[in-house]
């Protein structure tokens, strides 16, 4: 199929991008690397009447150090991402989780804030956000806002963005060296959506616990934080872990679906064993290293 | 180009007379490179939507978007106002040129089958009326404005509803397709399966499939003169679509003219036109400019022809030593609403028991209609066959506690036992199911594999070993109209290059490869001066191309049959011109050789120069030139046969199946070109390993199709594959040349050899029910003994399930805004004021709300409201016509302007949108 017609403007900074947004009143649509866009648009299942490509937006490009953290520009491409050497030091998890967004082909166009605003529940990058307590940083005409990622997400492909607001900035918190990542996702196809997906880290602090952060993705409307198994694991000594009770606490927190792929019975039964295995494996490395 | 064996110094004419034999040679047998290669991989191919005429216009359709009922009006005023539209058709436009949907076998349609939908509608995505434009996004954004109103009727989807429910085509007593064998189980057939030791009662539940084919749909069609048509359409064979096209249009053949120089990939689908093309042949017909449609991903996932989708049920019954004693098989297939043949899949039962000493089969098998997309064929057709039989074999022996292997080995019918007959009788003279096994098992060690697979059982792993066994009907050819001989035609062109005209077609096979490999080594000339046309019906003649596995076999043969005629005609006129006999005359790459005379050499252009342009130095009675032609008609019926064998791992934790190795062993007798046979078995198995974990065309209770993206129709992709070995047994034929079919045999033994490979893993935790996919779902439900498939039927997390075909229904179809009788009118007060159920049709989808509108003389006033809000708005009403303009700034800032006419309880008019065009609105009284 064909997209319906639509103006396009690509405007050159954010603050034109902003204004253009806010004369849509809503009918604009923001094109970021298209990867999941392009397809909406030709089958019509997207109909904006303007499009707002922000390729020329250099400012909302590239990764970088701020106090106590990464901010990560939206529109840096995933396969970009891959390849920073401050995400690959400081955030090693985002990276493995980029290496499973998609294809080698999408990520050279996707972008590392286009799948954050798009919010599909399978997707590995709106739960990282979760996980790691990134800030989406979103502004429009109005001002800025800086909104926690775990309120960001209020259903499939549902955001708390408004119509005239765009993401400017992903920020990661500090996550200390050496902290424990967690990463898992089984999918039918490799690239494809999630089964099941889970990311995480643990700050470590004296062999104790000191901070933990974990989210699924492809269980639930949302990515789903698995706030009682943060909760349960703040402070545990490495050793006294129990991966399996870990686990069950995390699947309490999901709310999984049926679908053509995988039933909710399915997701929550392979769940817990992915989840026990992932942490159990990465405590294993923890403790050799 | 790999070097071929030049040492072995072809000698052409000189096979003994009688059944030439083409064996290995410098060219063939040896993997030489494609000469499709070099244009298809830089993107030089010529496929249809490559084409681009003057004049050409694009077309769109508007399709169904439910799964039955009746038709009650189509709209086409808003669709037609649309800027760059040139026409519209609906079926009552085609209505007069009277076509026949003929099937393949060129046999007219069972029920009324109709280009365009004929008032009624029985499919999701079946096309309603067309639309010509300058471009396809414009005839797009037409026909979501063309509004057909429909009255929906429950539709009947799945086997079971067609089994119980109302008949899919009005006048049927049924919805059964097509029926053959006995509705009950013979008595004494039963006595045998109720008597024996072992019965084995298998049921498999093979998923729709969608054929896939790279290249989409598509068909450009130019009329040139009065009844002159030239057709590029993707397609099987050119010559097949000319011959069905003159005779379902009515047109003379000769005026046809159909073009396909490449193609991607057919497998079915593409055998011949079906209602999309046909109904751009008659609109281009009709509108005299070359029209274009290019089906897209969409269109081909939710409205081109599919296929499988079967149940069968197999009883077999086994003495204590496994010994097959008799069997009853209870098959259905869907065939859709409208199958490209009324199918009920008689080869499945021809073959099922054909290569295993079986002595008693009896038989049930129907297809049946449903509001589905039609059936049409896919690589391997009746394959049903061999994933029942042999994954019915594997539950037997476990069953039974024999060996799989062996099990076999008691009961397949060898090259000793033959000539014999099956139990359908077939005859059988050279089949060797049997061989190709004992070869598989000197390429595998099943004992060092059971070995490691329980000690992988011992650690919680589930290795599992599949063998599955087959033959194949290949080259089929005298006892269907359309399946014929094939036709080759050479020339030793004035310049000593060959060029030869095939009636053989390519959607990825290499004909142009393989048949070029067999004329260099007939001629003994270079393979680089060996050109092929094909793909052209004006060129060649005849044949159904690429459908049952025959072009290696017949075309091979008649390439051989043409080239050794040719090649005595050049011997002759050699040894005329050397002065020599025939004998001494040698032949080697492209030279010609006196033997004992070295001084006697020339180049086969000097010979060939004077063959055209000296005719007073040919011998008498010589016919000019250097050209030959054979029309080869190969026995009814050659046999492959193949053994497969593959190691899957299955993770008990997650239900995922990896494959850890897979060796084929398939006998296509004498092999052109083994890189182009192995492509053919790697193909055919992808395709199977599709089917049995990922693929599956799925339909909601409703008839919605689920799977109209690639996002939801899961292809297997090169990770998914593994790297297959391949053993060719190479049992020559009984056909010139003793080539044997590789078309289908992959997508045939890849499914149950999958199948018996995940079941053998599973064994500890029971028999794996076969209803494929086999999901990680369903495998871990077997493995945890406890079913988690879904419990609910709602696909929440779709892609594109609730995303309407077409803009779906509005109110009333006779629409158009009717001038009022101004002296016998009621006042405007009386038939305009109150409340309007109106919906606003838009490209967007349609969009309802309420009207409420109150005259004061000739001013009007009122709001629309919708879930959106409430919006007022002042204008003029002229006897029961309404204006009005309402300034909306969301989604952006636009004049709506309405123009409303009320009859009676009705109301209908449109609404300019600015720079999006109109939208039809429709209604009635609150």
């Amino acid at each position: 199929m064909k997209p319906a017609p639509f103006d396009y403007v690509a405007p050159s900074s954010i603050e034109e991008a902003c204004a253009v947004l806010a004369e849509a009143h809503g009918g604009a649509t923001v094109l970021a690397g298209g990867q999941t866009l392009m397809p909406l648009l030709n089958l019509r299942m997207s109909q904006p009447f303007i499009l707002v490509d922000l390729a020329n937006i250099a400012e909302l490009k590239g990764v970088t150090r701020v106090d106590g953290g990464i901010r990560i520009g939206p529109m840096t491409r995933q396969c970009d991402a891959i390849d920073n050497k401050v995400l690959a030091h400081d955030l090693p998890v985002l990276v493995q989780a980029l290496r499973h967004v998609g294809h080698h082909h999408t990520r050279n166009r996707g972008t590392v804030g286009g799948s954050i605003a798009l919010g599909e529940p399978a997707a590995e990058l709106p739960a990282a956000a979760v996980a790691l307590k990134a800030t989406i940083e979103v502004r429009s005409v109005r001002g800025t806002r800086q909104v926690p990622a775990a309120e960001f997400y209020i259903g499939p492909y549902m955001t708390v963005l408004e119509p005239d607001e765009l993401v400017t900035g992903i920020r990661f918190p500090e996550w200390s060296l050496g902290h424990v990542t967690l990463f898992c996702e089984l999918a039918q196809r490799p690239g494809d959506f999630a089964l099941v997906g889970l990311v995480g880290a643990l700050a470590i602090d004296s062999g104790k616990v000191a901070r933990a952060g974990l989210a699924w993705f492809a269980m639930g409307p949302t990515p789903m934080r698995a706030k009682t198994a943060e909760q349960l694991l703040s402070g545990q000594s490495l050793a006294e872990i129990d991966p399996q009770a870990v686990a069950e606490s995390a699947i309490a927190d999901t709310a999984p679906f049926d679908d053509a792929q995988a039933s909710a019975d399915y997701r929550r039964t392979v769940g817990t064993r992915l989840f026990a295995r992932t942490l159990r494996e990465a405590l294993n490395v923890t403790e050799a290293a | 180009m790999n070097a071929p064996d030049r040492r072995a110094g072809a000698n052409a004419g000189a096979e003994p007379a009688g059944r030439p034999h083409a064996g290995s040679g410098r060219y063939i047998g040896q993997r030489v490179r494609r000469k499709e290669d070099a244009r298809l991989l830089t993107g030089r191919g010529q496929f249809v939507d490559d084409i681009a005429l003057p004049g050409m216009l694009h077309v769109a359709f508007v399709r169904s978007p439910i799964a039955r009922g009746r038709i009650l009006g189509i709209d086409l005023d808003v669709a037609r106002d649309v800027p760059g539209v040139h026409a519209i058709y609906t079926q009552q436009d085609l209505a007069h040129f009277n076509v026949d949907m003929l099937s393949f076998y060129l046999v007219s349609p069972e029920v009324e089958t109709t280009p365009l939908a004929n008032g009624r509608v029985a499919y999701v995505g079946e096309p309603v009326a067309l639309v010509i434009a300058d471009s396809r996004p414009i005839a797009e954004d037409a026909a979501s404005l063309v509004v057909v109103d429909y009255a929906e009727e429950d539709p009947v989807v799945t086997i079971d509803d067609a089994r119980s429910g109302p008949p899919v085509h009005p006048g049927c007593d049924d919805n059964i397709a097509a029926e053959m064998g006995e509705q009950e189980i013979d008595e004494d057939l039963q006595a045998l399966l109720e008597g024996a030791p072992h019965l084995i009662r298998h049921r498999v539940v093979h998923q729709r499939i969608s054929q896939s084919p790279m290249e989409t749909r598509g068909v450009v069609v130019s009329r040139e003169g009065a009844e002159e048509l030239t057709l590029y359409i993707t397609c099987q064979s050119p010559h097949l679509v000319a011959r069905w096209v003159s005779l379902a249009l009515g047109l003379p053949p000769g005026a046809i003219r159909v073009i396909a120089k490449d193609v991607g990939g057919g497998f079915g689908l593409k055998n011949h036109p079906w209602k999309e093309e046909t109904a751009v042949i008659l609109a281009a017909l009709m509108f005299n400019r070359p029209l274009k449609w290019i089906e897209d991903r969409y269109e081909n996932l939710i409205a081109a022809n599919q296929a499988r989708e079967q149940e069968m049920v197999l009883q077999v019954a086994l003495d204590d030593d496994g010994r097959l004693l008799a069997s009853h098989g209870d098959y259905s297939v869907n065939n859709g609403a409208f199958p490209q043949l009324s199918e009920c899949n008689i080869a499945v039962h021809m073959f099922v028991w054909a290569a295993y000493r079986m002595p008693r089969y009896g038989f049930l098998t129907r297809g049946w209609y449903s509001n589905t997309i039609g059936y049409a064929a896919y690589r391997g057709p009746w394959a049903m066959e061999s994933l029942i039989r042999e994954t019915a074999l594997d539950v037997a022996a476990r069953r039974i506690g024999i060996d799989p292997i062996e099990l076999r080995r008691r009961n397949l019918v060898t090259l000793q036992d033959q000539p014999t007959t099956s139990c359908m009788d077939l005859p059988l003279e050279d089949i060797t199911p049997a061989e190709c096994l004992e070869k598989l098992l000197a390429a595998f060690d099943v004992a060092a594999f059971r070995r490691e697979q329980a000690a992988a059982r011992k650690e919680g792993r589930y290795l599992g070993l599949g063998i599955a066994t087959y033959i194949e009907p290949t080259g089929a050819a005298g006892a269907i109209t359309t399946m014929t001989g094939e036709l080759a035609q050479v020339r030793i062109e004035p310049t000593g290059k060959v060029t030869a005209t095939m009636s053989t077609h390519s959607q990825g096979h290499g004909t142009a490869t393989t048949m070029a490999q067999i004329f260099a080594d007939r001629l003994g000339v270079p393979y680089e001066d060996v050109t092929v046309f094909e793909g052209d019906s004006s060129r060649g003649g005849f044949s159904p191309g690429a459908a049952g596995s025959r072009q290696g076999v017949i075309a091979g043969g008649a390439a051989i049959m043409a080239a050794d005629l040719l090649a005595a005609k050049f011997r002759q006129l050699a040894a005329h011109l050397l002065d020599t006999s025939v004998d001494a005359i040698v032949i080697d790459e492209g030279m010609v050789r006196v033997d004992g005379a070295p001084d006697k050499c020339r180049p086969f252009a000097d010979i060939a120069c004077i063959a055209y342009g000296e005719p007073d130095r040919l011998p008498p009675g010589f016919e000019a030139g250097l050209e030959a032609q054979y029309r080869y008609q190969p026995p009814p019926m050659t046999f492959s046969s193949a053994a497969n064998a593959c190691v899957v791992e299955v993770d008990a934790d997650t239900g995922f199946v990896r494959i850890l190795r897979w060796i084929s062993s398939e006998d296509c007798g004498n092999v052109i070109n083994p890189a182009v046979v192995e492509g053919q078995i790697a193909g055919g198995l992808a395709q199977a390993i599709g089917m049995v974990l990922l693929e599956e065309v799925r339909f909601d209770a409703r008839g919605n199709p689920l799977a109209a993206t690639y996002k939801d129709y899961h292809l297997p992709a090169i990770a998914d594959i593994p790297e297959f070995e391949f053993v060719h047994a190479g049992t020559a034929s009984q056909s010139v040349g003793g080539m044997r079919g590789c078309g289908e045999g992959g997508a045939i033994i890849g499914a149950p050899t999958l199948v018996n490979a995940i079941a053998d893993a599973l064994a500890p935790f029971g028999e794996v029910p076969v209803d494929l996919p086999l999901t990680p779902t369903k495998l871990l439900s077997l493995i945890e003994g406890r079913d988690l498939s879904a419990k609910t039927v709602d696909d929440q997390h779709h892609f594109i399930a609730d995303h309407p075909v077409t803009v779906p229904v509005s109110a009333a179809a006779e629409s158009a805004p009717q001038a009022p009788q101004p002296a016998a009118a009621p006042t405007a007060e009386a038939l305009v004021d109150g409340d309007w159920k109106m919906v606003l049709s838009t490209p967007m989808g349609p969009q309802e709300m309420t009207g409420h509108f109150e005259t004061r003389g000739q001013a009007l006033a009122g709001y629309l409201s919708s879930p959106e809000g409430q919006m007022d708005f002042t204008g003029s009403v002229d006897g029961a016509n309404l204006k009005f303009d309402l300034k909306v700034d969301k989604p952006m800032k636009i004049t709506l302007k309405y123009t409303l006419a009320v009859t009676g309880d009705k109301i209908a008019g449109k609404c300019k949108m600015g720079i999006f065009g109109s939208a039809k609105v429709t209604g009635q009284r609150a």
